[in-house]
């Protein structure tokens, strides 16, 4: 296993998850825009946020990536199946705790349950289960998650 | 104000609420409505659709009493002031916003009771029955505190006198009396799925000044000079209390099954977000300096209408998702026995051609003012005109949402035309990809189909539909978005032979497929107004809007209908669509006004 193998991978599943949501929201499965959610931290232009966003995404993918192959060196052992289930977890992470919550506390335009009057913000939060953005939401982010985390363990175990 | 079988009169409500959720205080002091902890969750209180066992939080004095109230200056904040042969009693109700900085209740309702002059005994009962009064709602005594629980819910009441009532048959009750001078307050803190926040009377009394210091500054923002500046400052004030804040859809009305007609069954939960409303909506907002809140429903009706686009749904939930079915609860009586009770919205399902027609003025509006649209949106628009030239042959349900089979509704085809007309400007202004030619050719072949199918000699008007050869009050919303035509101005007079009464226009006069009977409907009435403004009656518009305006309730709020023969409110309340309406009738007045003075000039 190799880190440079993980960090092409982490390329590569954060190619396929991002293109994996998009071609979701173009079928009408779901709301979900990461790139968008991301971007709209920094700015309220729609399409400059979209590109911030990208950019922001695929940083944090390969992160994720790093994040796999300390535990890959951890385990001593890497590998699409194991890459897959750490991409549940990963998944649970970004859909349990980062998008429903970190995301909302920090994000400086995104509503919460606790958004009075006093403010106006232009996003709606993704909610329980992500369901605000359509109830196939946490599907796709799981699938997708699922898919990174094989893509990443399939690189770090071949590129060596 | 008298109760009938223990139901107050709809007029006799007013409403507070904090951008999440909203109640609803009977003249008498009673909160009869709130639903926790948003506008579409299930009621903690609803006397208003049972009023034995919907649950409700009075306070009132003990004694015999006549009752005056209003809204602090530009505030939702609401004072009654009660007049007895004791003294004078003032209580003060918001729902204050959060602080920020401190930890405050998810959801707070709070009363503050101020002896003005003698010593009035006082009484309050507080009757918590969540779920719409179906689920177990256990009481107890914690911390000196009363709390009521049910599930993930929790009710949580202080903060003085509170503190001593006692438990009867589900109610907590108590009794206090007030020298002049002195004050007590209550604070309601609520709770779903977090700790309950337990109020104490320094902080609940500090979230209320802040509460009144921040809607004077709110309305203190609207920009408005014409006539009427009151009712559409009271009208702006309304909406922002329907806007559910952390997503920015506006609820079209936040009861359920408020009826049509007493006893009937034309009962409908309006706690949801009409695209219908959408160009009214960016219209008053933007015509009155809202900005924030313009770009925040626009970003809202983007975002919800990504899922079906280019198709779009009637209706959507506030949050965004999507679970709207249609529930009747049998458990309850229902308003003065007008069963049944409806939570949910069966017209999801329905197909309502008109959507397209406001939702491109929407983007119409937003796109000029804001002066671009991105890439995405622009292409998103560009595929909901295309579906309009594909689609504007279809049959639909209407804006009436008639729960009988489809037919061809002329208002919805006016409405297409609006689509096209808009997308070709917008094309042509390059804020969306320019497919001008395609869309103004079908746009002309609408309408030639229109003057074809839509016109009756014998009534001088466009009809509901080619079946229905009747008079339609929406179709005065094609005068309102420029569909110019005689045949437009000739409808107008149309309806008024057929659909006024005095200040009132009725929907139509024919079927619908529903039996009973309705009442006159606001919003035609204020459409009539900005018709005649818009056609270059305005001696007529201003003589109507005197009228309309004279309909309110005491503290400025309209209802969905109104009986003419009574005066009685009819259904759902307040009603968005029409306060809607009252505002651009009164921003088309001024506007035609102001042009007359400089052309005079």
């Amino acid at each position: 296993m190799t880190l440079w193998g993980a960090l092409v991978g982490g390329v590569v599943g954060t190619i396929v998850l991002t293109s994996g949501l998009r071609v979701a929201q173009e079928l009408g499965v779901t709301r979900m825009d990461i790139p968008l959610l991301l971007g709209t931290i920094f700015t309220d232009r729609r399409d400059r946020a979209s590109v911030i966003g990208y950019v922001i995404h695929f940083f944090n993918g390969l992160l994720f990536a790093l994040a796999y192959y300390g535990v890959f060196r951890a385990v001593g052992h890497a590998g699409w199946l194991f890459g897959a289930a750490l991409g549940l977890v990963h998944a649970a992470l970004a859909g349990g705790l980062l998008l429903t919550v970190l995301l909302p506390a920090v994000h400086p335009r995104m509503g919460t349950p606790w958004t009075d009057a006093e403010e106006t913000p232009l996003l709606e939060a993704p909610g329980f289960l992500l369901a605000n953005y359509g109830r196939r939401t946490v599907i796709w982010t799981l699938f997708g998650h699922i898919v990174f985390g094989a893509i990443v363990g399939g690189f770090a175990a071949q590129l060596s | 104000m008298e109760r009938i079988d223990g139901y107050a009169p709809i007029r006799e409500y007013a409403l507070v609420g904090d951008g999440r959720t909203a109640a609803l205080i009977a003249r008498d002091g009673s909160v009869d409505w709130l639903c926790l902890p948003n506008l579409d969750s299930p009621s903690v209180f609803a006397r208003i659709l049972d009023a034995d066992r919907g649950g409700s939080f009075r306070l009132e004095p003990a004694v015999a009493f006549e009752a005056e109230r209003r809204y602090l200056e530009g505030s939702n904040v609401l004072e009654t002031t009660f007049a007895t042969a004791e003294g004078r009693v003032r209580v003060t109700d918001a729902m204050t916003l959060t602080e920020s900085r401190r930890i405050s209740p998810m959801r707070e309702l709070v009363r503050k009771v101020e002896a003005v002059s003698g010593t009035v005994p006082m009484r309050w009962a507080l009757e918590p029955r969540f779920g719409y009064g179906r689920a177990e709602t256990r009481i107890e005594r914690r911390s000196g505190r009363w709390f009521a629980l049910a599930g993930a819910d929790a009710l949580v009441l202080g903060v003085s006198a509170a503190d001593k009532g006692d438990l009867h048959n589900g109610a907590i009750t108590g009794e206090l009396s007030l020298e002049p001078g002195e004050s007590d307050v209550f604070s309601l803190s609520a709770a779903n799925g977090e700790p309950a926040v337990i109020p104490g009377r320094e902080d609940a009394e500090r979230r209320l000044e802040h509460t009144k210091r921040f809607w004077p500054e709110w309305a203190g923002r609207l920009r408005y000079e014409g006539s009427w500046a009151e009712a559409v400052t009271r009208s702006a004030l309304v909406l922002k209390l329907l806007t559910f804040a952390p997503s920015g859809a506006i609820v079209a009305a936040p009861t359920t099954s408020l009826p049509e007609w007493i006893g009937g069954g034309r009962n409908w939960d309006y706690r949801f977000t009409w695209l219908r409303d959408a160009s009214f909506t960016l219209n008053a907002l933007l015509r009155l300096g809202y900005h924030d809140e313009a770009h925040a429903f626009f970003w809202w009706l983007m975002h919800a209408t990504r899922l079906t686009q280019p198709r779009l749904d009637v209706l959507y939930r506030l949050d965004g998702s999507e679970d709207t079915r249609e529930r009747l609860l049998p458990e309850l009586t229902g308003y003065r026995g007008s069963r049944p009770v409806r939570i949910g919205n069966g017209a999801r399902d329905q197909v309502q051609l008109d959507v397209y027609g406001a939702v491109m003025e929407a983007t119409w509006l937003y796109g000029h003012a804001v002066g671009r649209l991105d890439g995405d949106t622009g292409r998103e628009v560009g595929r909901i005109a295309d579906y309009v030239a594909k689609h504007w042959r279809d049959k639909d349900n209407g804006i009436w949402e008639v729960r009988d089979e489809r037919m061809h509704y002329i208002q919805s085809k006016g409405l297409c035309w609006v689509a096209l007309d808009r997308a070709c400007d917008l094309g042509k202004s390059g804020l969306i990809p320019d497919h001008s030619e395609r869309w103004r050719a079908a746009a002309d072949e609408l309408r030639a189909w229109v003057d074809e199918h839509g016109w009756d000699e014998e009534l001088q008007s466009l009809v509901r539909a080619p079946d229905l050869r009747e008079v339609d009050a929406s179709l005065l919303i094609l005068a309102v978005f420029g569909y110019e035509s005689e045949r437009v101005d000739a409808t107008i007079a149309a309806v008024e032979r057929d659909l006024r009464e005095g200040p009132y226009v009725y929907r139509y006069r024919g079927g619908d497929g529903l039996a009973g009977e309705e009442g006159a409907f606001l919003a035609c009435s204020f459409w009539l107004a900005n018709a005649y403004a818009r056609t270059g009656r305005l001696d007529d518009a201003k003589a109507l809007m005197e009228e309309l305006i004279g309909l309110a309730n005491d503290v400025g709020l309209y209802s969905e209908e109104i009986d003419p023969r009574t005066g009685e409110f009819l259904g759902n309340f307040p009603q968005a669509l029409t306060h809607l309406a009252l505002i651009n009738a009164a921003v088309r007045i001024a506007d035609v006004e102001a042009k007359g003075k400089e052309r005079a000039a």
